[in-house]
């Protein structure tokens, strides 16, 4: 599976659960589910800002390597 | 072998199936006839459904980890038989979901501890156990009397139970929340309680503020009561 | 197998045709939380002997009480310190042997480790706010289970897909027993966890099984627990780290067929051995019991080919404190799977149950298999994965080892004396015939004991503190990777 399907699937799926830990918490009658719900919003939210950090790590990974390699291309 | 080994070695699928099936085995063999089995369960008279009170205390003994102390499961030796009473049936915990049989004794077994101490020395030992038994080493449990009991969702707990395999009748979930509140009122008319729950212990309370406590003491007091051994021989408790 | 590993192999000048880039981040994210998680796993651990010391340091409070941070010293040890350590070094072995990067992309893997560390926080908080099913070593509430169904799906997609993928024409040994106790622990999660919530929105379910079919349920997965989490996930870990720490191939290839497979068969039956004597029918009893006795071979079978792959390596075990630390594990492994047996025959365990012995029984297997396999890995995995010639201090390791060895023997000697003397006060008669103990009589005798495994506990998690400092300062220490050397020198 390369890269870009692999974080939108995943991506995706991780935002659907953040949606279901905002319902969760929205109707908990308790504190157990409460938490849950809102800490399961909380980790879908860092979960997708991960995965868009990935993505720019590695295209500025790509372009420095790029840029090494046109420098070494002169030498 | 090794030969004949490369067809799980060479083929994960083939790996995954193949260690599936051979750990189903055992499961089945042991897990099934134990449902199927009509003797597993003893055919004895008085064993019932917790009444509301008592269930929620069992959730409160649930909650708070009670099982990793105390078990509730007397075994068939002569030193366990005379220490705490007639050893366990599998009819007195038909009804407990989950099973708190436990597996460590830091304290002592509590599977037959109902009507062995009066209510106030619970309501006491749990408070400060200490204060009773000064070598203890049960942490203390006074918040549980400064906690008023949630008694909101009562009808559908007892409903769970239903959906679960527990006999509650349409009559008891009815009435749960009256029940609850009549247990917990010594002061009260126990009639309608005692028929539908018999032998249920009522408990300190005003009938309309009860705390986690109460509930828990009720719990208590009916644990290995519901049986009559008297009533009962050998080879009726064949499994 | 190559340790040339990803960033390197791009610089070097004779690049083979194919370069595998291995996933190391998600393997070194897992070292740093199985180390943080095991300290915190200790400390809870000791504070709990504290509170059996003296019961003051319960301090009253709900979320301070034994009840509730029992499960949450359990959890930590086991699915915490011991899964995250699994899925590292599973993700590490797998891609390795396979040659290929871990399958379905660096998200699905991120999403399998991090949505694992949720999943331990979520479970330990639950305890402490008062929330258990009250099943052992299963306490977390349906919704829990339910997250830890999908994340366990996830990394079996992983696993699964990295073996299909693999460039290797056979499936190494060491994945066999992490597919085993990925998969045996699927089943056994989903089994043991039935139950109805409440309410959707509320934490409360009832289980769907009750009274001694429940109890049979439940230690068909509490046993299993031990057999597939913390015996074949942490075999596949010796058949890899043993072997390459030792540089040796592993010793029978054959006994290796032999051993997986009549471990993973035979180990399913010994749930039943939890309940003897209790209103379980006998024909449950016995079952686990014949097959407890018989699983003593296998176990012994893995004992074997771990220690017997270091013939001719032996030496090392004076030089490599890492694998002083893995042969140690095998050790301790023997013994606790010999203990094991005779503790489930019938007699001895009318003797041994509900006393201290099974707790130490547990943890010369938690502390001395478990933990000391770890540590072996990490110790391994940190110069490798951090690029770095060895580790920081070869005599801290030292230290660590004996201190932490000390610290188990303490534990289980004060547990084995504890034990037995509960269990033979409980059956004691005077000379009238009638008991001769009350069981507080009991209580009070152990007391000395309580307080000896509390300092065996103390010792082990300082040697484990010892190791946090080591591997810091290891990271710390200069690297060696040709990649960083070439980029200082260009």
């Amino acid at each position: 599976m390369d890269t870009a399907t692999s974080d939108f699937i995943i991506g995706t799926m991780v935002a659907v659960f953040g949606l279901v830990g905002l319902i969760l918490a929205a109707g908990a009658v308790d504190n157990g589910i409460y938490v849950f719900g809102l800490s399961l919003l909380g980790f879908a939210c860092l979960f997708n800002l991960g995965l868009i950090r990935a993505y720019y790590d590695r295209r500025d990974a790509a372009r420095a390597h790029a840029h090494e390699n046109e420098g070494s291309g002169h030498v | 072998m090794a030969i004949r080994h490369e067809f799980f070695e060479k083929n994960a699928i083939f790996l995954l199936v193949g260690t599936l099936l051979t750990v189903a085995v055992g499961g089945i063999v042991e897990v099934i006839p134990l449902f199927t089995i009509e003797t597993t369960v003893e055919k004895v008279q008085g064993v019932r459904p917790y009444s509301p009170l008592e269930l929620r205390g069992r959730d409160i003994y649930v909650r708070e980890g009670c099982y990793l102390c105390h078990s509730q499961q007397i075994r068939a030796l002569r030193d366990e038989v005379e220490r705490y009473g007639h050893y366990s049936l599998a009819a007195e915990s038909m009804y407990d979901h989950p099973f708190q049989w436990g597996s460590k004794r830091i304290g002592p077994d509590l599977s037959r501890v109902g009507g062995k101490y009066s209510s106030e020395w619970h309501y006491a030992h749990m408070q400060n156990p200490q204060a009773l038994v000064p070598e203890s080493l049960m942490p203390k449990y006074a918040f549980l009397a400064e906690t008023p009991l949630e008694t909101g969702d009562i009808q559908a707990r007892l409903r769970t139970n239903r959906m679960v395999g527990v006999p509650y009748t349409d009559d008891q979930i009815t009435n749960a929340s009256v029940d609850l509140f009549a247990q917990a009122d010594p002061n009260g008319d126990p009639a309608a309680l005692m028929k539908r729950y018999p032998k249920a212990n009522l408990v300190a309370g005003d009938g309309r503020r009860v705390t986690e406590l109460d509930a828990v003491v009720a719990y208590l007091q009916v644990l290995g009561t519901m049986v009559n051994f008297a009533d009962t021989s050998t080879e009726k408790l064949q499994q | 197998m190559s340790d040339i590993t990803a960033d390197a192999m791009p610089m070097m000048a004779h690049a083979p045709a194919r370069v595998v880039v291995y996933n190391e981040r998600i393997v070194k994210n897992a070292v740093i939380m199985a180390m943080f998680w095991g300290v915190v796993a200790f400390t809870v651990g000791v504070y709990l002997a504290l509170e059996l010391c003296w019961p003051a340091f319960n301090l009253g409070y709900s979320f301070t009480n034994f009840g509730r941070l029992r499960p949450v010293h359990t959890s930590a040890a086991i699915f915490a310190f011991g899964g995250t350590a699994l899925i590292g070094t599973s993700f590490h072995v797998v891609q390795r042997t396979c040659r290929t990067r871990l399958f379905g992309g660096d998200a699905l893997a991120s999403f399998v480790f991090w949505g694992y560390q949720f999943f331990i926080v979520m479970a330990a908080l639950s305890y402490v706010m008062g929330f258990s099913q009250s099943r052992e070593y299963a306490e977390p509430e349906w919704y829990i289970d339910i997250w830890l169904t999908v994340v366990w799906v996830a990394y079996l997609i992983v696993f699964l897909g990295t073996l299909m993928m693999r460039e290797e024409p056979h499936i190494y040994v060491a994945n066999w027993f992490y597919l085993a106790f990925i998969v045996t622990v699927a089943m056994l999660h989903i089994g043991n966890n039935l139950a109805i919530p409440v309410s959707f929105f509320g934490a409360k379910s009832y289980s769907a099984f009750s009274g001694a079919q429940d109890a049979l349920i439940q230690w068909w997965y509490g046993h299993n627990a031990v057999g597939f989490f913390l015996t074949a996930g942490f075999l596949g870990m010796m058949y890899y780290f043993i072997p390459k720490a030792a540089n040796r191939p592993v010793y029978s290839y054959r006994l290796s067929i032999v051993h997986f497979w009549s471990l993973i068969f035979l180990y399913i039956w010994a749930g039943p051995h939890h309940l003897h004597w209790t209103a379980l029918p006998d024909w449950a009893q016995t079952l686990g019991m014949a097959f407890s006795i018989m699983l003593w071979m296998p176990s012994w079978g893995g004992m074997i080919n771990g220690l017997m792959t270091l013939s001719g390596a032996w030496d090392k075990l004076r030089t490599d404190p890492g694998l002083r630390f893995s042969v140690t594990a095998v050790g301790f492994y023997g013994m606790s799977t010999f203990e094991g047996p005779v503790m489930s025959i019938r007699d001895v365990n009318a003797l041994a149950h509900y006393t201290d012995w099974v707790v130490g029984h547990v943890h010369s297997g938690a502390l001395g298999w478990v933990a000391f396999i770890s540590f072996g890995a990490i110790y391994y995995l940190v110069p490798v994965l951090w690029k770095r010639t060895g580790l920081f201090s070869n005599k801290l390791a030292a230290w660590h080892y004996w201190i932490a060895t000390l610290g188990i023997v303490f534990y289980i000697t004060s547990l084995w004396v504890a034990g037995i003397m509960q269990g033979l006060m409980w059956r004691a008669y005077d000379q009238y015939g009638f008991l001769q103990y009350s069981f507080v009589e009991s209580v009070v005798a152990v007391h000395p004991y309580y307080v000896i495994r509390m300092v065996g506990g103390l010792l082990f998690l300082t040697g484990a503190l010892i190791m946090v400092y080591n591997l810091i300062r290891t990271v710390n220490s200069p690297t060696t990777a040709p990649a960083a050397a070439l980029r200082v020198g260009a």
